[in-house]
């Protein structure tokens, strides 16, 4: 079994399609940077637990883990979207860091999906941000940042 | 023509056999020396892009495909039979 998991992780991993691909253009990074800054707050959160009570504190441990890998999922399925349906192959030739973005960023994600790491979901939204600025330069209007109302305190990128 | 390929599936289309962001085996190999099956989940490919479907209908040497979740999928009821020489291989499993 080993040798045949060992041949499996060998092989390419290419991309098969199973979207309607209903070309209706309607791509937007809020969702993407929603979800890193939820992920980020329940990294907080976690962090911050109190355990005097033991009862309560797995009961929110429990809920918070949850809430954090269901935004995980959403960052990566948005940023699947982007990478797959949306940026095309002129988008990467303009942005020649783009597709290392969209790595480093998955990376950062899964790490703060396995660990209570403030510093890799911070990388996360790092990298989301830098995306999403990319996104509009590409729909030819100016990103901004600005300061989240978030309790995460960060930013997040809007266009003018 | 795939020997094996390991294929990161995204969309919903398969779904709820095959989820977004599932890895699935294929491979042409079952293809050999028996023709595609109504039934089989295909790798084929579409213009610049490789899609997977199921076999649902068989008409003259030509293969209707559909996703299995039917609300959500762009198939052969929109670009309607395709031909053996586009299915790249069967789905074998799922990773």
């Amino acid at each position: 079994m080993n040798i045949l998991k060992n041949i499996l992780k060998l092989l390419p991993e290419k991309f098969a399609y199973a979207h309607c691909d209903i070309p209706c253009g309607i791509y937007d990074p809020y969702l993407l940077q929603r979800a890193a800054h939820t992920i980020i707050r329940m990294t907080q959160l976690l962090t911050e637990l109190s355990v005097a009570d033991q009862k309560k504190a797995a009961h929110d441990i429990s809920r918070m883990t949850h809430v954090k890998e269901e935004h995980v999922d959403i960052l990566e399925e948005e940023l699947d979207t982007l990478r797959n349906d949306y940026f095309k192959e002129e988008h990467f030739a303009q942005y020649p860091n783009l597709n290392d973005l969209f790595v480093k960023t998955l990376k950062a994600a899964s790490k703060a999906r396995q660990e209570i790491n403030v510093e890799a979901a911070q990388e996360a939204l790092a990298g989301v941000l830098e995306i999403a600025e990319i996104f509009f330069k590409t729909k030819n209007v100016e990103p901004v940042r600005v300061k989240s109302v978030y309790p995460t305190g960060g930013e997040i990128v809007l266009h003018k | 023509m795939l020997l094996l390929a390991k294929f990161k599936v995204i969309g919903h289309s398969m779904e709820p056999l095959i989820k977004n962001r599932d890895m699935v085996l294929a491979s042409s190999l079952f293809y050999l020396f028996k023709k595609p099956q109504i039934g089989d989940i295909v790798a084929f490919r579409d213009t610049d892009k490789i899609l997977i479907k199921r076999v649902t209908n068989i008409s003259k040497e030509k293969y209707f495909l559909e996703g299995d979740n039917k609300k959500d999928s762009l198939d052969s009821r929109k670009f309607g039979f395709i031909s053996k020489q586009k299915i790249l291989g069967k789905v074998i499993c799922k990773l």
